[in-house]
């Protein structure tokens, strides 16, 4: 009895001793002057959560708004609900997933074809066919990202049912729907904190499509809008943070598929081939011309590179693709050196607003453009882990090129945090990037 | 034409046997007077610290004891308001001494096992330094024949040479994620050995006053062949060559001592020592892995460790002459530069008090107990090699044992 009391005092001590940890004082969790406890956040893809080329439950999940909403709650912030698509529907639009690597180290991705949300498809005249998708029935909710939206699209009422990421927030079924973009955001929305990247698109849409799918959207149009936007969104006080367009050459889309690296390719079977030609728009006009492919002209990630080479039948006899001034490689693979300049320009333009616009506001900023071109040019080390702007070993976009992984929108998260406890003298703690995973690799 | 090319990782091991691995367990009733005892003859013990005294001890000994270590770290992610803890691992520090001499003859041999560097860390797989370290097992043991001599009757000296066993098992996150979101998993794992040797002289300055001087060298401690285990998605296995080994050599810091006893009267003892740990030697750290890959290229980061100073002081009371009160306490200086503190032995400067009591029955028994309570300063830092920026602060419990039978 005695040596089992004197073993239940060892013990004692021992747990006595477990229980003695230190303890760090960390900063005190502070709002500041503003008030997080109704936080909407306003975007495009990037906000919604898009990833590897698609929106999926997992990518909902790990969005931007919903890292900073976890974050805000150590200062008052309030339930942050997404429309995220239902379990069995987990993957959304489908995705791309990384299978494997061919022999020469290219990447190889899969489509996911299971477990699919969507719902339909529409064919709406003079517009084409519209996917859609479940609608979300959950109530409420508080990211407002939708994939595709450029700021050009806000105030145009039938954008309900020619978007089918859109549409499924909405009440009504396609073609029924009438609300714009800026109306769903602002009307009858009770809201105390915001953040707004939104723009994007309206460069990008260009660019991702070699120059040749779409237009940029007009410099005057977009400061009309940005301006309506956010007047609307700040009518009742309401402090917000928005964020800058990163300049369209700082991710892996336009950077990963060089024409050096097609050179070389074609090199490595004919030695003589000096040049691969392009379809390039001649500076200061609205023409293409064809004309050798430099390293300042970007090709998309999604170009098929088998292509080049493949005969093509010309009324200069039959010649292979790509590598002669008669055979350029299609416009909607490059995004020419011309091309470029006028998308940065434009973007320039479009930074402006946002930077002016916000300043009248007196709202926060986070500078996405600087951010991305700084991790371009000097990479990130965070952690221990080394992130960079490469496609798939950067770790920081996602398979689409375009779009972040969840360690991408974790980083983003805290700048867009920074800068918000920056302007408002808040405290929001920051979130673990380590917490968040990279590309999966099989 | 796609392709892409994964960069070199930082998979940079962190291994060091930072001062917060100096474990200065070496004797129970050392501890209890604040680690002090390169200035007297208590025990066995001074066969560590201070091999000159050996020849002094008036009996013969053979003697073990154990402290079980506990480490208590908390982190703190710059920015966040989170704070991580390692895990409740007990190390534990052994001792066994053994010191036989002809009766009040001239010179006594003796034989040491001890621990002096180790460490014993578990800061789990989802913390946010796990790409530096997870967790890490790091033991060296050493072996020491002595002999020692009394040259006159105040003086005396002796040396022993040092044979280091020396193990460690670390792991770490590799930042490439499965197809299910799990991290990759370094594990480094092996053993090696080094040599080295220690030294002291012992002085009875008068009646009440004993001086020592000790240097216990530097030993370099390789470790060849250890497994280097790399557990990444099956796409990158090759990126990461399997089976793999590793070299890596690791100094384990000279000390120089100088320490004093004190007897004011009959019933006290007091005891000061000053020691300089040179942990310069530690300029870097470097991993050659046998099969290299882009992927997996050998290592070597900087440490420039700087030399580092313990300042200890202790008594002792004895009572009716077979108790012994001890207490103690001292304050040691870090190694490790701003820049370069690793969440193996988050060091920092630090400041430690002990207690100790012993028994002695039947004159030939000595029962000691010890507790020391051990805190390192909080630390804000920005690792200069991971960027892993944050606050540790750190407390160390050791409650230890031994016994001691002498004739």
């Amino acid at each position: 009895m005695k040596n089992l009391r004197k073993y239940i005092y060892v013990v004692a001590g021992l747990l006595l001793l477990s229980a003695c940890k230190p303890e760090i004082s960390t900063v005190k969790p502070s709002k500041g002057n503003a008030d997080f406890s109704n936080y909407i956040a306003v975007g495009n893809s990037l906000t919604a959560g898009y990833a590897d080329g698609g929106l999926y439950l997992a990518g909902q999940e790990n969005s931007y708004p919903s890292i900073i909403a976890k974050q805000m709650l150590a200062v008052g912030g309030g339930e942050f609900k997404q429309p995220l698509f239902s379990a069995d529907q987990a993957n959304g639009s489908g995705y791309l997933k990384l299978t494997g690597f061919t022999a020469t180290g290219s990447p190889i991705t899969t489509p996911v074809t299971t477990n699919l949300a969507v719902r339909g498809q529409i064919s709406v005249p003079g517009f084409g066919n519209v996917t859609l998708y479940s609608k979300y029935t959950g109530g409420e909710f508080n990211n407002l990202g939708v994939p595709g939206i450029k700021l050009q699209q806000i105030m145009y009422a039938p954008y309900g049912n020619l978007n089918g990421y859109f549409e499924r927030m909405l009440g009504q079924p396609a073609p029924n729907n009438t609300e714009t973009y800026l109306d769903f955001v602002t009307t009858g929305r009770k809201y105390t904190f915001f953040s707004n990247w939104l723009g994007n698109n309206d460069a990008l849409g260009y660019a991702t499509s070699g120059g040749a799918g779409d237009v940029l959207t007009d410099k005057a149009v977009f400061e009309q809008l940005y301006t309506v936007m956010i007047n609307a969104m700040t009518a009742n006080g309401q402090k917000g943070v928005v964020g800058t367009i990163p300049d369209v050459t700082a991710v892996p889309y336009f950077n990963t598929v060089t024409v050096g690296a097609i050179l070389a390719g074609v090199q490595k079977a004919n030695p003589t081939v000096q040049s691969i030609y392009i379809n390039a728009l001649v500076s200061g006009t609205t023409t293409y011309a064809p004309r050798a492919a430099t390293a300042k002209d970007l090709i998309v990630l999604t170009f098929p590179t088998s292509q080049i080479g493949t005969l093509v039948s010309t009324p200069y006899g039959t010649l292979p693709y790509g590598l002669t001034p008669y055979t350029p490689i299609d416009n909607q693979y490059v995004l020419d050196d011309a091309e470029v300049a006028m998308t940065e320009d434009y973007v320039a333009a479009y930074n402006n607003t946002i930077k002016t616009v916000a300043a009248q506001k007196g709202l926060a900023v986070f500078d996405a453009f600087t951010f991305l071109n700084n991790v371009k040019a000097q990479g990130l080390l965070i952690n221990g882990v080394a992130l960079n702007s490469n496609y798939i070993s950067g770790g920081i976009f996602s398979l689409d090129g375009i779009h972040l992984t969840p360690r991408g929108y974790a980083i983003v998260a805290n700048e867009f945090i920074k800068a918000i406890n920056a302007k408002y003298g808040s405290s929001i703690p920051l979130a673990d990037i380590s917490a968040y995973g990279g590309v999966k690799f099989p | 034409m796609r392709k892409i090319l994964l960069m070199a990782l930082a998979l940079a091991p962190v291994l060091s046997y930072a001062q917060g691995f100096q474990v200065n367990l070496e004797g129970e009733k050392q501890i209890g007077m604040g680690h002090t005892g390169v200035g007297q003859a208590q025990d066995g013990a001074s066969i560590f610290f201070n091999p000159g005294a050996v020849a002094m001890l008036q009996q013969n000994y053979v003697q073990a004891g154990i402290s079980p270590l506990f480490y208590k770290s908390d982190f703190n992610l710059s920015g966040t308001a989170t704070q991580n803890y390692n895990a409740n691992k007990i190390a534990t520090p052994f001792t066994g001494y053994a010191v036989w001499g002809p009766k009040s003859g001239t010179w006594k041999l003796g034989f040491g096992v001890y621990t002096p560097f180790g460490g014993l860390t578990d800061w789990g797989t989802s913390w946010p330094g796990k790409y530096s370290l997870e967790s890490l097992d790091l033991k060296a043991i050493y072996f020491q024949p002595t002999l020692s001599i009394r040259l006159t009757k105040f003086l005396s000296i002796g040396g022993g040479f040092v044979y280091n066993h020396g193990s460690v098992d670390l792991t770490e996150a590799i930042p490439l994620s499965n197809s299910s979101g799990q991290d990759g998993q370094a594990e480094l794992k092996g053993s090696g050995k080094g040599y080295g040797w220690n030294a002291g002289i012992y002085i009875k300055a008068g009646k009440e006053l004993t001086i020592g001087l000790v240097h216990r060298s530097k030993v370099n401690t390789t470790i060849s062949n250890g497994d280097a285990i790399f557990t990444v998605p099956a796409s990158l296995q090759s990126s990461f060559p399997q089976p793999n080994t590793f070299n890596a050599t690791i100094p384990l810091p000279a000390t120089d001592a100088i320490g004093f006893g004190y007897n004011p009267c009959k019933n006290w003892t007091v005891a000061l020592d000053v020691n300089l740990v040179n942990w310069s030697v530690y300029k870097d750290l470097a991993f050659d892995y046998k099969t290299n890959s882009p992927q997996l290229q050998d290592t070597d980061q900087p440490r420039n460790y700087k030399n580092a100073v313990a300042i200890r002081g202790g008594a002792q009371y004895k009572y009716k002459d077979n108790w012994a009160f001890r207490f103690g306490g001292g304050y040691a200086s870090t190694a490790v530069n701003d820049g370069y503190v690793t969440p193996e032995a988050p060091d920092a400067n630090r400041v430690y008090g002990t207690l100790g009591a012993g028994y002695t029955m039947s004159k030939h028994l000595d029962i000691d107990v010890s507790f020391e309570y051990e805190h390192l300063m909080q630390r804000t830092q920005t690792n200069t090699y991971s960027n892993l920026s944050g606050t540790f602060k750190t407390n160390v419990y050791i409650p230890g044992i031994s016994l001691a039978y002498h004739w």
